[in-house]
This record gives structure tokens, C-alpha cells and sequence, in this order.
């Protein structure tokens, strides 16, 4: 029956407020950790506009990477090395003026590239709704092993055609996929690296004692 | 040695940044009643603990020198209130002392009886309370069952539950009921499983091990130092019990009962019961330790019992007539320490020939065993000072008097 | 639902209550949880202590008894100390209740999605859930630190730094034993990994190989630990820390953090039922024995769905039982030996366990129970359903509409994916991958 209420834009523009708002607070507030609980409103909103928009996986990981794991470090960094008990914060006049400067060109960027994906624009609701059908979070896994999901439904792979047994080629499809490099290894090495920084920055900043 | 604090804003200045100073107590459900602990932290680890005593202060004392020996029993009774029937025991015998009486055999074996059944109720609740110290409620419990057991002989002897004023001088108020002798004899047989209960709980947990074992180790010297007695002395391997090396009007009372001090010798506990090895973490004066001289007296002082029950069905005299309360005290002065179950009890009183003494003063064992903590807990993590004030097991009412 | 009622009304006024009802169902499941599991840890507590427990109140087992603790917290006064931050102290019980009453809406509290024909009870579908569930249950900490820092008292900043430092570093194996199962369902939906485990109880992913058998355990032990239950109750160590992060808190703020507490217990008591112990399947199909499936009517799946929701909260509340148990019986860990656990014993078991069972996988791809039996045809299907269909239908993409499946794959036809009316290129990837790898 009636369209009242249209709710992906309803809720889009409702996390997004939030979000928004929430991020202005960060900026206006002075004690440290009431800009946390901001920012992690902030981020979470933004966690909730990717469950809105059928990216689960990102979502999630929104919620676990930035709302969770950066968030208590961040507020765990406060208290281990605030010396008062609520820490505040002044924004100076001139840092004022070089964040809005910096922050408006980075919006004046964004924009345009928002606007200039083809894809982005023109959808109508049909389409929006099929979006979140689709949007698993395995293809990301599949990317790291090095399989091309965008070129899955070709319908003939080159070498499946060069084999003369057609039918059986047919059986076992799978097999005949050449095995590429995938993303894994790189990823795997940026992240152990990663956690080689960790590391090092934990043994350098560890406390000296004596003896 | 850790300084005392008069005024610990003025401490809070001078802390370096990122060191914290927290007051544990005196309304803290870990610290045993009202003690104040003033810890120095620097995040999880204390650098510095400061006993703050004196909320519990009631002049006893002072109350003893307006007061006959006799009406002071009750004020003993207030002190160490988990072993009131042990602070009964030593006040009337520092009087008997001073007055040179020797209560009949009877008596003797009586006194014997309870005194060593306070000492299981005592032992108990260190036991129990060292539990929840350590984040487990259930043995506390346990530990309460069979305390009430005990509590429900005392009440059949003299009718209270917690200050009993039961032993006086010259002997005890009342002799025991009929029959009280077999369901003493019965709550001993129905003890010696529960002690095995309490061992698979606490003594042999591996958490339990693990919060205890190494943790405040006291070596002998320290301990002899710094005037520790009792389970805290045995505890770190110091063969002094004053039931054996106290003075004769005191050991007297244990003339003839077989009883082997509970102090490691040699590597070993002396093994009269099937109980528990001591574990490999577990260094001699360490929380585990104290804890498990504890335990052991429980199973020696039911073996005392035990003796004591037959005994005192031999003897034929009279339990001890109470002394008059007009009854002038000799000129001069007595002191006398007793092995309570926190340690050696002193109690000393000063006559000048009238029926109220004119000076009574304790000497609380609690009060040295509580300043070892300053040694003990420095450089330890918060959550061990509840293990090791619980192992001290102290008694604020004994301290502060 | 809402579709179907968007026949009857307004569409959003069909959304409103869809939505509502879902919000009353968690609620009340969360709520009426934390009334049971309140009871039953003062009844467990009671047993296990030698006492009788509440007696009293509300008949002969005092089941009344957190009924009559609420209303006495509803009237205790709403304390706040002078230093306090006023917001934060007033919010942080809240956000740890939200973070721990979020959980729920991934959960799905039976399934069926694939054998029994329909869509898995759960609030809203996210086919990440177990990431998504994971994600969210890591959030209540930060009410926990919150609380702590805003109560301007010195023990409640330790509770909640105590509440950091182990919630952070506990997630980490946690999050590996998880991904054990996952690895063997292949998948993250929390609906399709119950499902997996469908059948007799060999089929159950403890029993999948001795490596998930010990996962479960680690995990298991990681999420006594990530709640803040014994021997892991650090953050609120009464013994230690008065009362931890929630010492300044009273009346209806401090119950809400108890909420939140049972409500997690509950939460990853569900999660461990759904990953290790066979969701909502009993350990023999009886719903299957009695016809109770989709085959014979929607009233019959149903009612088979409702005894797979009843066998789901009977196994979470013997999952929480066994933490009351536990909580009742083990004396509470220092800080460090909570650290040292989890990082020296509960991680390195826990990437062993995930190393051995990817090899386990490998070597016996189709096995269950210890590799000793078969995995049962109908969850064969399962896996092996998407790409059955791309074979059947050829290599000509137009043919693959889904129209042509044999009835007998009902797990086909209701795959997620199609119940759009389209097949998405991504479905068929894992088989393939799945097959390339052997």
C-alpha cells in the first residue's frame, strides 16, 4: 500500500546525522575521553550505514577494528599516561583555521569523486534492494586466494575450451582454473610486519629498570 | 621498614606521576574488619603498604585497671572474638599465676578440651575467610558448617555462641552438661572427612597454589625479627610452640599429651594424618605455608581433644571453683604468654594488693604478625595483598583492643 | 514478516511492528534469561554451599526471588560521587547493556534455513554473524571502561583497566576457536554452520576431529573469561577491588550492568551451542523422525523449528550452568596468571587447534566424528548443493536460474543467495575453491 516511509533513506540519513553529529562533538568537546565515546558513536553510526548498505563484513569490521580494538587502546593509552584525572583539551584559535583548511579540501575531493563513480548515481530502488543480496563477504576471501570474482561468469575459461575431453572437463570444472598468485601472501606479510612494528614499539617503549 | 603516613594528602604530593595512592580499608570487604592499609601503587604494583590501625580501639586496658579479673573475662572475650574462649584461657591464667593456683586436674583437661576446640573454630575461619580473600565463597561456607558445630558445643557448655566468658579464674563457670562429651567425640569423627573436603578445595587447587605458593615469603630470621608467633612463625619452619617451650604454668596445663609441633623440619611436616604433600611451587614461608600449618593444627588439635576427652573421664577431682570477686590479688606482678591461635598471647598484670588490678595489659600476637606486611607486600601485585594479610590472619579486635 | 504483513497495512506501519516484535522477542529472551540464570546461580550457588537457595519468595522454589531483588533495586537510591563524570557515569551502563543485547540480533535461534525448508528464526540475517556477534559482544567492554573512568573512584578505574587488558588480549583466541568451525562450515552464517551440524549427534563439530574438541574447550574457557566470569572476574574482584569498575554504582544503574553480564553469558553459551554442539539439533533427529520438516507443511516445520529453539536454550542454559558451577567452585586468578593463560596457553593451543584442523579438513574433507563416519547425505547437499547446480545446469550462465535443481536439494533452492529470484557469481566460488583444493 502506501510509501510513507522510504526506510534505506531513512536510515541512511539517520546514521549518517549521527555520525555527523558525533563527529562535530569530537571537535567541540575538551576532556579526552568524552571525544572517545564521540568518535565511537561516530564510528558506529558509520558501522551501521555499512550493515545499511549490505556490506556485513565491513560493518563488522568497523565495529570490531575501530569502535572496539582502537577505541580501548586509545582510552587505555589515556589512562596509562594521563597525569590528572580528567584530561582536557584546548583547541588553539590557529589550529582551528588550518583544520578547517584541510578538512575542506579533503570534502572538495571527496565530493566530486563520489559523484564522478557512474555506478553510484541513477539507481532506482529496485536496484538498491537487490544490492544486499549479493554483497557477501566472500568474494574479499576469494580475492585473497587470488580468484578473479568479477570474471567468474565468463562462460568459457581459455583452457577448459583447449581440452579435448570436453565432458569430463565438465565433471571437474574446478581443477582446470589455473592457480594465480591471489593476495594472500602479500597480505599475510604486511601483516606480520605489522606486528613486527607492534612488537618493536612495545620493546621500545617498555619501562627501564635499574637493575 | 616502611614510615608511617600521618596524612597521606600530604604523601599524594610527593608521589611521582605515575605512581597512585590508594587507601585499602578500613571499609574494604578484604581487610579482616577495620584495618586501613595505605598502598603506594604504580599501576598493578604496590611499592610500599602501610598499616593504619585504630578503628576498633575500646580502651580495654584502661577498663582492666576500673575492673576485678573476673569482670574482665568479657573484655578478653572482645579481643580476639574468633578465639574468645583462648583469650579467656590466658587472662585467667596470668591471674592464677600471679595469685600462684593450680586449678585441679579436671579442670586442666576441661581447659584443654576448649581451648583446642577454639582453636579449630579460629583455625575455621582463617580458612574460610582466606578463601574468600582469594575470590572463592563456597569453602567459606563449609568452614562456617562445622564452625557452627563447634559453636553449638560451646553454647551447650556455657551458653553463648561468640564471647563466651567461659574460662575464669580459678577454673571454668560450669562443668560440662551430660553427654557433651560423646557428641564432642562425634563432631571429631565427622570432621576428620571434612578436612580432606577442604584440601581437594583450597589446598591442593591448582588456582589456589598458584595465588598462594611463593607469595610473602617470610625466611626464619624475618619472621623471629619482626616477633612473629604462632601459624606465621611455624609457617616459615621456626620450631617454637609455647605449648611445648612456654613457661611451666602453662605447659603444665599439656603435661603428658603427646603433640608434635607443626613446623617443617627437615623438608617435612610430621605426618600423623593422611594429608596432602606440600606442592613443588610452594617455598617454605610463603602464604601457602601459613595456610597449611593451619591446617595441620586443625588435626592436631583434634588429636589433643581427643586425648583430652579421656583424661578428663579419668579424673575424679572437681573442675575448679571460680574465684570470689572481693578476693584481694597478691602484691606484685605476673606476665604470661599463651599460644592462641593467632600466636602467643601476653597478657600482664601489675597488683598492688587490692582486688583491682592496677595495670592490665595484653600483648597482641595479630599486632606483630599485621607489621610484617610492609616487608611482605612490597614489590607485589594488589591482588596478593589479600593473599597475604589473609595468610597473617589478623584479628583487629586483638590489635586494637 | 514484513512483507507478509505489508499485505494487510501500511508498509510502514508493517515494518514498525515487524521490527517491534523482534526488539520484544530479544528483550524479553534477555531479560527473562537474566531472571532464570539469576535464580538459578543463587539456587546452583545454594546447592553447591551445603544452603537451600531462595525458598520463599514466589512459591516453593523461590523463583520470584531476582523478581523481588530487581524491585528492591528499583527503590535503592540513585547514588553519584561528586567527582563523577556526570554523562559518562550515567551512560556506561547502558552501552554495556546495548553492546551485550546487540549480540542477539545475529543469532539465529533455529535454523532450518536449508534441511527444513525456510528461513532460520533470527532477527536480522547477516550472513558475517559470527564475525558480526564476535564484533559486537567486544563492544561491552567499553561501557565496563566508561564506568570505570567516569566514577572518579581509584578501584573502578583498575576494575576497568583489569576489564581492558583481559577482554583485548582474551578476544584474541577466542576469535581463533571460532574460526574453527567456520573452517569446517564454510561459512561465517551462524545459520548455516547450525545447520551443518544436522543429524545424529556425531555430526555435532566437537566431535569433528580431536582439534575442534579442544578448541571448544579453549573456547569455552576464552568466553568464561571475556564475560568476566570466575576465575576470571578480575574487573570486579571483591576481594581486591571492592567492587571493580561498578563500585560506585547503585540501584537500577548497577543491575543494568548484571544484565548485560547474564545477557552475554547467554550469548556466548548460544554461540558455543550453535558452533560446537550441534545449534538446534538434538543429539538423535527426532523433529526429522517425526516428520516435523518442511515437507509436510509449514505447521510441521514449524513445530519442528520450535523443538530445535527449545533444544538450543537447553544446551545455552547448560552452557551457563557450567560457568555458575565453575564461578562457585575456583578461586579467582591474579592479573598476570589471567594474561599468562591466555597468552601463553589459551593462544598457542588455539592456532594449533586451527592448524590442525585445516590439515584434518584436507586429509578428511567429507569425514565427521573423528573421521570415523560419513557426513550424512542431506548435509552433503548443503555443501555441495550450489555446485551440484552449476554442473547440472551446464556452463551457459542463462540456464542457471535455479528453475532446473531437482527437488530433492531443497538446500539449493533456499539458498540465501536465491531467495532473490537471481544467483549471484559469488555462490559458486567456495565449492570451487573447495575443489581445486583437493
Amino acid at each position: 500500500m502506501g510509501e510513507a516511509i522510504y526506510w534505506p533513506s531513512f536510515f541512511f540519513l539517520l546514521f549518517a546525522a549521527v555520525a555527523c553529529a558525533f563527529a562535530v562533538a569530537v571537535l567541540l568537546a575538551t576532556n579526552i575521553v568524552r571525544m572517545a565515546f564521540y568518535l565511537v558513536v561516530s564510528l558506529s553510526a558509520t558501522a551501521g550505514l555499512f550493515f545499511l548498505a549490505g556490506a556485513e563484513f565491513v560493518g563488522a569490521m568497523q565495529l570490531m577494528i575501530y569502535v572496539g580494538g582502537t577505541m580501548v587502546l586509545l582510552i587505555f593509552g589515556v589512562m596509562l599516561t594521563s597525569q590528572e584525572r580528567f584530561v582536557e583539551m584546548k583547541t588553539w584559535s590557529g589550529d582551528w583555521v588550518f583544520a578547517f583548511l584541510i578538512g575542506a579540501m579533503l570534502l572538495m575531493i571527496l565530493i566530486p569523486a563520489a559523484f564522478s563513480v557512474p555506478q553510484w548515481s541513477g539507481l532506482d530502488r529496485a536496484e538498491v534492494a537487490s544490492v544486499s543480496e549479493v554483497n557477501m563477504a566472500t568474494p574479499l576471501g576469494m580475492g585473497l586466494l587470488g580468484v578473479r570474482v568479477d570474471q567468474l561468469d565468463r562462460p568459457h575459461q581459455p583452457d577448459v575450451a583447449a581440452q579435448p575431453d570436453g565432458a569430463e572437463s565438465q565433471k571437474e570444472p574446478a581443477r582446470q582454473v589455473p592457480i594465480q598468485p591471489g593476495y594472500l601472501l602479500l597480505f599475510e606479510i604486511v601483516s606480520v610486519h605489522l606486528l613486527v612494528v607492534l612488537v618493536g614499539a612495545a620493546y621500545l617503549a617498555r619501562a627501564r629498570r635499574a637493575n | 621498614m616502611s614510615t608511617l603516613v600521618d596524612d597521606p594528602r600530604i604523601m599524594e604530593f610527593d608521589v611521582r606521576t605515575d605512581e597512585m595512592l590508594i587507601n585499602m580499608g578500613p571499609q574494604h570487604p578484604s581487610t579482616h574488619g577495620v584495618l586501613r592499609l595505605v598502598l603506594r601503587t604504580d599501576g598493578e604494583v604496590v611499592s610500599e603498604v602501610t598499616p593504619q590501625i585504630g578503628y576498633l580501639h575500646r580502651s580495654a586496658e584502661k577498663i582492666g585497671e576500673n575492673l576485678v579479673p573476673r569482670q574482665w573475662i568479657p573484655y578478653t572475650d572482645r579481643m580476639d572474638y574468633l578465639a574468645a574462649m583462648n583469650m579467656n584461657l590466658g587472662w585467667a591464667l596470668v591471674i592464677e599465676k600471679l595469685m600462684r593456683y593450680e586449678p585441679p586436674e579436671k579442670g586442666r583437661h576441661l581447659r584443654v578440651i576448649i581451648a583446642e576446640l577454639g582453636r579449630i573454630a579460629s583455625h575455621l575461619v582463617a580458612m574460610g575467610t582466606y578463601g574468600l580473600d582469594l575470590g572463592t565463597f563456597s569453602p567459606f561456607l563449609y568452614a562456617f558448617r562445622e564452625r557452627e558445630k563447634i559453636l553449638d558445643l560451646f553454647e551447650e557448655v556455657c551458653g553463648a555462641r561468640l564471647t563466651y566468658s567461659y574460662i575464669t579464674v580459678g577454673g571454668v563457670t560450669a562443668d560440662f552438661p551430660s553427654g557433651w562429651l560423646q557428641k564432642c567425640e562425634a563432631f571429631l569423627d565427622q570432621l576428620v572427612p571434612v578436612i580432606d573436603e577442604y584440601h581437594a578445595l583450597l589446598t591442593t587447587n591448582a588456582i589456589f597454589i598458584k595465588r598462594t605458593a611463593s607469595i610473602g615469603t617470610m625466611s626464619p630470621e624475618m619472621a623471629i625479627d619482626y616477633g612473629c608467633s604462632g601459624p606465621v612463625l611455624r609457617g616459615s619452619g621456626v620450631d617454637h610452640d609455647l605449648r611445648r617451650d612456654g613457661e611451666d604454668i602453662y605447659t603444665a596445663m599439656y603435661d603428658g599429651y603427646a603433640f608434635e609441633v607443626v613446623a617443617e623440619k627437615d623438608g617435612h611436616y610430621p605426618r600423623d594424618h593422611q594429608y596432602p604433600a606440600v606442592p613443588h611451587e610452594a617455598r617454605l614461608g610463603d602464604s601457602w605455608h601459613r595456610f597449611y600449618v593451619r591446617m595441620l593444627e586443625v588435626i592436631q588439635s583434634m588429636d589433643l581433644i581427643r586425648q583430652g576427652i579421656d583424661r578428663y573421664s579419668l579424673a575424679t577431682d572437681g573442675h575448679g571453683e571460680p574465684m570470689k570477686l572481693t578476693q584481694k590479688l597478691p602484691k606484685g606482678e605476673a606476665y604470661l604468654e599463651t599460644e592462641a591461635p593467632r600466636g602467643q598471647m601476653g597478657f600482664y598484670v601489675v597488683s598492688d594488693g587490692n582486688a583491682i588490678p592496677w595495670r592490665a595489659r595484653a600483648r597482641s600476637s595479630s599486632f606483630s604478625n599485621l607489621w610484617i606486611t610492609g616487608q611482605l607486600c612490597r614489590g607485589c601485585l594488589i591482588a596478593d595483598i589479600p593473599s597475604i594479610v589473609g595468610s597473617l590472619d589478623v584479628v583487629m579486635g586483638e590489635i586494637d583492643r | 514478516m514484513a512483507l507478509y504483513l505489508s499485505n494487510f497495512m501500511w508498509s510502514w506501519l508493517a515494518y514498525t511492528i515487524a521490527a517491534l516484535v523482534h526488539v520484544v522477542l530479544i528483550l524479553s529472551l534477555v531479560a527473562g534469561g537474566a531472571l532464570l540464570f539469576i535464580w538459578l546461580e543463587r539456587k546452583i550457588s545454594g546447592r553447591i554451599q551445603d544452603r537451600l537457595g531462595p525458598t520463599r519468595v514466589g512459591g516453593k522454589f523461590g523463583w520470584l526471588q531476582t523478581l523481588a531483588d530487581g524491585l528492591k533495586l528499583l527503590t535503592k537510591e540513585d547514588l553519584m560521587p561528586e567527582g563523577a563524570d556526570r554523562m559518562l557515569f550515567r551512560l556506561a551502563p547502558y552501552i554495556s547493556f546495548a553492546a551485550s543485547l546487540a549480540a542477539y540480533i545475529a543469532i539465529p535461534f533455529a535454523g532450518g534455513a536449508y534441511l527444513l525448508g525456510a528461513a532460520p528464526w533470527v532477527a536480522q540475517h547477516v550472513n558475517v554473524g559470527v564475525f558480526f556477534v564476535l564484533a559486537v559482544l567486544g563492544l561491552e567492554v567499553f561501557g565496563t571502561i566508561l564506568a570505570g573512568y567516569s566514577s572518579a573512584s581509584k578501584w573502578s578505574l583498575f576494575g576497568a583497566m583489569r576489564e581492558a587488558a583481559q577482554v583485548v588480549s582474551y578476544e584474541v583466541p577466542l576469535g581463533m576457536c571460532v574460526v574453527v568451525p567456520v573452517l569446517i562450515a564454510g561459512s561465517m552464517d551462524l545459520s548455516l554452520i547450525g545447520d551443518r551440524q544436522a543429524g545424529l549427534f556425531t555430526n555435532w563439530l566437537i566431535f569433528h576431529d580431536p582439534f575442534t574438541f579442544i578448541a571448544f574447550w579453549v573456547y569455552l574457557t576464552c568466553a568464561t573469561a571475556s564475560v568476566n566470569r570466575a576465575p576470571f572476574d578480575l574487573a570486579e574482584a571483591e576481594s581486591e577491588l571492592v567492587a571493580g569498575f561498578h563500585t560506585e554504582y547503585s540501584g537500577l544503574r548497577w543491575s543494568f550492568f548484571f544484565m548485560a553480564e547474564y545477557g552475554s553469558m547467554l550469548s556466548v553459551s548460544l554461540l558455543a551451542v550453535i558452533l560446537f554442539l550441534g545449534a538446534w539439533h538434538g543429539p538423535l533427529p527426532i523433529a526429522t523422525w517425526l516428520g516435523l520438516t518442511a515437507e509436510h507443511g509449514a505447521i510441521a516445520m514449524n513445530l519442528g523449528k520450535l523443538l530445535g529453539l527449545i533444544n538450543l536454550l537447553l544446551k545455552a542454559v547448560v552452557g551457563v550452568s557450567v560457568m555458575i558451577w565453575v564461578r562457585w567452585t575456583l578461586p579467582r586468578l591474579r592479573i598476570d596468571q589471567v594474561i599468562t593463560t591466555c597468552l601463553k596457553y589459551c593462544t598457542p593451543i588455539a592456532a594449533g587447534m586451527l592448524l590442525g584442523a585445516t590439515l584434518w579438513q584436507y586429509q578428511f574433507p567429507s569425514r565427521s566424528f573423528f573421521g570415523l563416519t560419513e557426513v550424512p547425505q542431506a548435509v552433503y547437499h548443503l555443501r555441495e548443493g550450489p555446485q551440484q547446480a552449476v554442473q547440472n545446469s551446464g556452463s551457459s550462465p542463462e540456464s542457471r536460474e535455479g528453475t532446473d535443481v531437482p527437488e530433492d536439494e531443497i538446500a539449493t533452492v533456499n539458498h540465501p543467495a536465491r531467495r532473490g529470484g537471481q544467483v549471484s557469481a559469488s555462490d559458486t566460488i567456495p565449492q570451487e575453491s573447495i575443489a581445486r583444493l583437493r
